[in-house]
């Protein structure tokens, strides 16, 4: 990938949509699929991913003439995998109950394959402000459908956002049945294929 | 640069020096997290042992009822002696029952609870009323289930016998199976239930297959879940037992402590 032909703002955006980690690239769909259940384990997921992703990005691309080849992956993991302990310790602080919810799924950020992959594709050729700027980019990428499966699951699953009531199921006296495979990971193969499709449809038509 | 950092020198420098930089960040991180770990802790201790008791906690500020209704109190195991002093919430137990010089080694044939080592002294939570009277004891208790050390709180009635109410705030059993250990329809069968019959004996009981309709001593074991259930039975055996809370309940029915 060459830096100087594209601007930074392609760069921030691309990931976005037109070139998306989860739905272009296909990394990361573990997560996604164990966390989009409720928007709350999303957005936290994503605060998390993008934390984490921003700051590993910044490192090794700061210290990038310094990494000795030979060991350059590991280096790459080190970094991630302190990030990620410091993440899940601020969390387990700050938001116990949620920390528990997302369990291992915070630790398993460290296997990411976007944040191995970006910091091996791009922050170890580029300075660190651009490698800022793509970290954000995937990083948004990747909480735009993590939260988009979300939005869908938690609405169709249990009626809520956020936990706010929406659709009043018929457990509480109202009048949607919910669906109750949404709750379950495997919906969120269907949602991420729907939207990998809708996204490539778009794509095409945009030349 | 002097050392070329694709020689052998050259990447020992960096991966030590990395490393080094690494845990520097976690262990700033937990350093700087340290304090409020331990508010949160003790807190988490002060509403288990308050569900335990079976307070109604809805509404009401948990540690000012802690600070009202609880008297904690350090027992020693073998004389039943309690002290209750200031330095009764600092007493960390996990550290008490691995530190050799305050803990027992146990027998194979004594340890029903598979827990190795014993600590010399647990700490116990006498819970009164509005009126000053005594309503429940909280005892810890402890033991190996399948996978891991299931922890939690028996609330005995004053007689000593009845249970109060129970709460296991942590273990590592299988998730999904072993969760039953937090689900209240299943602690709430403890309420009311003995622990001891009529000679003395620890008579409580998980019972595979479901408990007889009208059974003092037995609850509910789980399917899927044997060796959990076995786990809880033969702490609770166990602590109840001659190398457990004998000695303090002996203290305690003479109302010396």
């Amino acid at each position: 990938m060459s830096t100087q032909s594209i601007s930074t703002r392609e760069m921030l955006t691309g990931p976005i949509f037109a070139n998306n980690p989860v739905a272009m690239q296909v990394l990361g769909v573990c997560s996604a699929l164990a966390v989009s259940n409720s928007m709350q384990t999303a957005l936290v997921m994503t605060l998390a991913v993008t934390f984490v992703l921003v700051f590993s990005n910044l490192i090794i691309s700061s210290i990038r003439s310094l990494i000795p080849n030979s060991v350059r992956i590991i280096a790459q993991m080190t970094v991630i995998a302190s990030l990620v302990i410091v993440v899940d310790m601020v969390l387990q602080d700050v938001a116990y109950e949620l920390s528990r919810q997302l369990s291992v799924f915070v630790g398993l950020i460290i296997t990411n394959c976007i944040i191995m992959g970006r910091a091996e594709a791009f922050a170890m050729k580029n300075p660190p402000h651009l490698a800022v700027v793509d970290a954000v980019g995937n990083a948004l990428g990747y909480g735009v459908i993590l939260l988009g499966v979300a939005f869908v699951r938690e609405l169709l699953g249990s009626g809520t956002l956020f936990g706010h009531e929406i659709l009043k199921t018929v457990e509480n006296g109202g009048w949607y049945l919910a669906n109750e495979m949404f709750k379950l990971p495997p919906s969120a193969f269907f949602l991420i294929g729907l939207m990998i499709w809708s996204i490539n449809v778009i794509q095409r038509k945009r030349g | 640069m002097a050392i070329k950092k694709d020689s052998f020198v050259g990447t020992m420098i960096f991966t030590v020096t990395l490393c080094l930089l690494c845990s520097f960040m976690i262990t700033g991180t937990a350093e700087v997290l340290k304090e409020r770990k331990l508010v949160k802790k003790r807190d988490e201790l002060m509403r288990n042992v308050l569900i335990a008791a079976d307070v109604d906690l809805s509404g009401q500020d948990f540690r000012a009822l802690f600070k009202k209704d609880v008297k904690p109190l350090l027992v020693s195991i073998d004389t039943g002696e309690a002290v209750s002093d200031a330095t009764v919430m600092d007493f960390d137990p996990r550290m008490a029952s691995i530190n050799p010089e305050t803990s027992i080694k146990l027998e194979k044939k004594q340890d029903k609870a598979k827990i190795k080592t014993r600590a010399n002294q647990v700490r116990v939570f006498k819970v009164f009323n509005d009126s000053g009277e005594l309503t429940s004891v909280v005892l810890p208790i402890y033991g190996k289930g399948l996978w891991s050390m299931v922890y939690g709180f028996v609330a005995l009635k004053p007689d000593l016998n009845t249970i109060e109410n129970v709460v296991f705030y942590e273990h590592g059993e299988t998730p999904g199976i072993g969760d039953f250990l937090n689900d209240a329809e299943w602690t709430n069968q403890w309420h009311n239930k003995q622990i001891f019959d009529d000679k003395g004996k620890v008579a409580f009981k998980v019972v595979k297959g479901g408990a007889k309709e009208g059974d003092i001593h037995g609850i509910d074991a789980v399917s899927g879940a044997t060796m959990t259930g076995r786990g809880v039975q033969r702490s609770i055996q166990f602590w109840f037992g001659s190398e457990g809370f004998e000695a303090f309940f002996k203290k305690l029915k003479a109302s010396e402590v």
